[in-house]
């Protein structure tokens, strides 16, 4: 049946299977399966305990489980483990480090510090994500800092370090927060895609622009002015008859803010006397960008669009930046519902994510199944494969050698501390661009090179007190070593050809150190390891 | 290996696409080097098309290079010589190339109205003024892109810096993709983590590396990933690149050849230039520092032409021996020129107004000089371009049409800016 008219009977009720009584995760999993013929044959199962295991580590903790938690889990006869370990995952502290990486590299692109410093903003985030602050809270915060207020520049950061660059703002503000990408909409109606227009372009640079750096553009100390003038006028390139528009500020597709006009004289709480004087108008346009957005069910779609795809490697909209009427949802009435919910939840992000980790989606195994001759990207049939970014690769990396361990057992409680430094050479190598969104899907000859010769990878092989090569040098036989190996890397037990494939390595002549250590280099360097599956 | 799951579907090529960065284009029958054979090879190589851009960092001075004023107020101490091309004077600062005149077209109307570094490196190597809304890519990764094949196995974007502290190479490629970003290769070594460690026996190597394929393979395979496939790939291509390390020691050059050359930095960076080229890498950029003379600006162009001036010519003949000068384009370029005005530390200032550009080789007409300025240097007074105009210009040197587009995202975006075009004058 043509999803079209799918969808259409969905709205009528008559053969919706989601009720509006059960869970979130069983709603969402019952309109997944909906969406499919036959999708109960043709999907893959649950994934393995392994598997399992190691995505919910991936993208709830940011790194892949210890041997030790992981033989724990596998051998765990509870039938709610899974459950259990995505709450205990959650109220781990490095749940908030998982989310800062992600959304330091959302919103600031890995851009140098201009004007708000590294260690304040990622400080920021942190508290945010362990506070769980409700994340309209969150982006209000973020999109009406001014700076002024040391105690509160981090949030600042946001349009500091574009600084305040109006058309950079207004094209990174619509593409994260409201799902569309209205880059092409400055100069003209986007060419291609009728519902982004010119004037809705404009609509939210008005907010901005009569927004200024003070004192000076280029002071690392700026904060953010505002005049109470000035207009946003308009004109497309392709218009022959050079007419020009105008707009106040408002929202793609909604209404115009209401603009109190100002008496004659009483423009300004603080009027710009003197240059040295911050102006402070009686009425901000950028102080009102963070409420009107943020109330706007655009944003509230796009967050949620956003979360979905952070979980399962694609979103409902695809690509998370063109949300518009050609491009529709993959499951328009679920993602209606979910964002219905996450509002309704008052924008609760770990109760969301949790609902996600819970459904049988998430949980579905990345396994093809052997009868399934194509999958489609869109139908959730099978789990989608998310390569790791570069925190995730890099944490897993001193995870997986053993050199996280070796720091516990060396430096206990001050362990953290070194083993964040060691990573931080890795993640530098597969970062992306600053100032680009990243696309963590490239493989670049320097990368290649690190990882087969760099000196950080062969530091990662070293042989301390409890790193995986020492563990590997105590096991007593081949099967031994050849569990711990795979446990230790790719989080699960090997199968009969893999034990064989570390005995046959395990008898070349040569020093069984030199054999551990390139063993340990092959599953951190293989595939499997590479991707969250 | 091949796996034919997933072959010739859509979503095959552009996973593969977006994991190599490779353009779609047919792959030739893959032998362990990437060629249909040997013989292919090079016919490849011989019809392939090349560029190297030698950049004379920080802003050299056009009136102590291609356009010198001598006896005028802001002339400077040197004066100019003929050249082998009749009526043309560059500075005496170059002798040899001098020589090489009738091989060369000079540009000396060239105003980028740019005055800042970073700004001027984007104009000369983009074509284009930097733009907050889009990121443009570096000339490096446009011919690597456009004049690279499938089946190279070297990098087809290198960079050769004095020294690679604090150099990145993370923008230059834009929305072409890292695949095409520069590899660079700071005083000249090879890049970072070629060689095998002493740790590492070749034999342990080619073991972890099958122990590694035949894991990923069983991954790849289990979840019909072209993705994975493409990464482990990688692997493949590094392991290229690695068995053809000798390529990147310019010691392996024989006496004879270096000694043209120099002993120099800049001398070996432009050798290694040369093997590289030879070797089939589509774009070498060689840097040669510091032109930035706001002081002193005399004594250092004395010393800095000094050494560029014999690598380059040794570098132009060399080329031209090995049959290789007609499908090789040449750029000598800046990121700005310098003031005419002489300041007060026996120095020039950056200039964007009217300062030179001087290329050799592939589709170029020997001998051509294009653009006036004045007679003390101050402005342009005939045939003025910019950064746009030069970039039309190399890519029609090397037979591609810079009026085409790329489509990133399926968005046209002109190679080139359409506000400007090639200059007919120095193209053959």
């Amino acid at each position: 049946m043509p999803r079209y008219l799918l969808a259409a009977l969905c709205a009528f009720g008559s053969i919706s299977s989601s009720h509006a009584g059960d869970s979130l995760h069983d709603r969402i999993d019952g309109l997944i399966a909906a969406g499919h013929p036959n999708f109960a044959k043709q999907a893959a199962p649950l994934a393995d305990d392994s598997e399992f295991l190691r995505r919910a580590c991936l993208d709830l903790r940011g790194s892949i489980p210890t041997a030790r938690e992981t033989r724990a889990f596998l051998a765990d006869p509870a039938s709610d483990k899974r459950e259990k370990l995505i709450d205990s995952l959650l109220a781990a502290p490095e749940y908030a480090r998982r989310m800062t990486h992600h959304f330091d590299v959302l919103l600031n692109e890995r851009r140098k510090d201009v004007k708000v410093l590294r260690a304040d903003w990622e400080k920021y985030l942190t508290h945010s994500f362990t506070a769980n602050r409700p994340f309209d809270l969150f982006v209000r915060e973020i999109l009406s800092a001014d700076g002024v207020d040391n105690e509160k520049r981090a949030p600042a950061k946001f349009f500091l370090d574009r600084d305040f660059e109006a058309n950079i703002v207004t094209r990174d503000i619509a593409r994260l927060f409201l799902g569309r990408n209205l880059q092409c909409a400055q100069c003209h109606d986007h060419p291609t895609i009728t519902d982004y227009k010119q004037e809705h372009y404009f609509g939210i640079y008005a907010f901005l622009s009569r927004t200024f750096l003070f004192p000076k553009a280029n002071l690392p100390t700026a904060v953010l002015a505002e005049k109470a003038d000035g207009d946003t006028n308009f004109m497309s390139v392709f218009d022959k008859t050079k007419t020009q528009k105008t707009t106040t500020p408002k929202m793609p597709g909604g209404k115009p803010i209401a603009e109190p006009k100002a008496e004659k004289g009483k423009e300004y709480t603080i009027a710009p006397t003197k240059p040295t004087v911050r102006p402070v108008p009686a009425f901000s346009r950028r102080a009102l960008l963070a409420m009107t957005l943020t109330a706007d069910r655009n944003f509230a779609r796009a967050s949620v669009n956003r979360f979905w795809a952070f979980m399962m490697g694609r979103g409902l909209i695809h690509p998370l930046d063109l949300d518009h009427g050609e491009n529709p949802p993959s499951h328009p009435e679920l993602l209606d519902i979910l964002t219905d919910e996450f509002i309704a939840h008052k924008y609760d992000v770990k109760w969301l994510i949790r609902e996600l980790a819970l459904t049988e989606t998430y949980q579905r195994s990345s396994v093809v199944p052997t009868g399934l001759e194509t999958v489609p990207e869109d139908r959730y049939l099978v789990a989608a494969l998310k390569p790791l970014s570069p925190e995730q690769m890099a944490y897993a990396i001193v995870q997986a050698s053993g050199q996280a361990d070796a720091d516990r057992t060396e430096a206990g409680a001050k362990a953290e501390g070194l083993t964040i430094r060691k990573t931080l050479p890795i993640s530098a190598v597969f970062a992306g661009p600053a100032g680009e969104p990243e696309d963590s899907s490239t493989a670049t000859l320097d990368q290649t090179l690190f990882l087969k010769f760099g000196p950080v990878m062969r530091d990662m092989l070293a042989k301390r007190p409890n790193s995986l090569v020492d563990r590997l040098s105590k096991q007593k036989d081949a099967r031994a070593v050849a569990e711990e190996l795979f446990l230790s890397v790719l989080t699960r037990k090997p199968s009969a050809e893999e034990i064989t494939d570390v005995a046959d390595a395990l008898k070349a002549k040569g020093d069984p150190e030199a054999i551990h250590r390139e063993l340990v280099w092959s599953l951190m360097a293989s595939g499997e390891f590479r991707f969250n599956h | 290996m091949r796996a034919p799951y997933f072959c010739n579907t859509a979503a095959h090529s552009v996973n593969r696409r977006a994991f190599l960065g490779t353009s779609l284009g047919a792959a030739a029958a893959l032998t362990p080097l990437g060629f249909a054979s040997a013989a292919a090879a090079k016919t490849l190589q011989k019809s392939q098309k090349r560029v190297c851009v030698i950049y004379l960092s920080g802003g050299a001075s056009q009136l102590e290079t291609w356009d010198p004023k001598p006896n005028t107020d802001n002339g400077g101490p040197f004066r100019s010589i003929p050249t082998s091309v009749p009526g043309t004077h560059i500075s005496e600062l170059l002798p040899l190339s001098a020589k090489q005149a009738h091989r060369l077209a000079i540009v000396r109307g060239v105003n980028t109205k740019e005055n800042s570094h970073s700004p001027g490196r984007t104009i000369m190597l983009t074509g284009r003024r930097p733009d907050p809304a889009i990121q443009y890519p570096h000339l490096g990764a446009v011919s690597a892109k456009l004049l690279g094949s499938e089946s190279d196995t070297l990098p087809g974007h290198i960079s050769i810096l004095p020294n690679a502290e604090g150099a990145s190479n993370k923008s230059d490629a834009a929305f072409l993709g890292p695949k095409f970003a520069a590899i660079l290769l700071g005083d000249g070594k090879p890049p970072a983590n070629l060689l095998r460690p002493k740790t590492l026996t070749e034999e342990a190597d080619l073991q972890r590396e099958a122990l590694r394929k035949k894991l990923t393979d069983r991954f790849a395979r289990s979840r019909r990933s072209a993705a994975t496939e493409a990464y482990s790939e990688s692997f493949d291509q590094a392991d290229q690149i690695f068995r053809q390390a000798d390529l990147f020691d310019v010691a392996k050059e024989p006496a004879k050849t270096s000694d043209r050359y120099g002993k120099h930095d800049f001398a070996r960076h432009l050798l290694l230039a040369r093997r590289l080229l030879e070797a089939g890498v589509t774009y070498v950029k060689v840097s040669h520092s510091n032109y930035d003379t706001h002081h002193e600006n005399f004594d250092f162009h004395l010393e800095q032409m000094g050494e560029f001036d014999r690598p380059f010519t040794a570098f132009l003949d060399d080329l031209q021996d090995r049959g290789m000068l007609e499908s090789t384009l040449v750029v000598v370029m800046a990121e700005f020129g310098r003031t005419p005005k002489i300041n007060d530390r026996y120095g020039r200032d950056h200039w964007g107004t009217a300062w030179s550009v001087a290329l050799a080789g592939c589709g170029i007409k020997g001998g051509a000089v294009v653009g006036k300025t004045n007679a003390n240097g101050t402005a342009v007074t005939d045939r003025e371009v910019n950064g746009g105009h030069l970039f039309h210009t190399y890519l029609r040197a090397v037979g591609l049409d810079p009026k085409k587009n790329f489509y990133p995202n399926d968005r046209p975006v002109p190679i080139a800016d359409p506000a400007a075009a090639a200059i007919d004058e120095i193209l053959a």
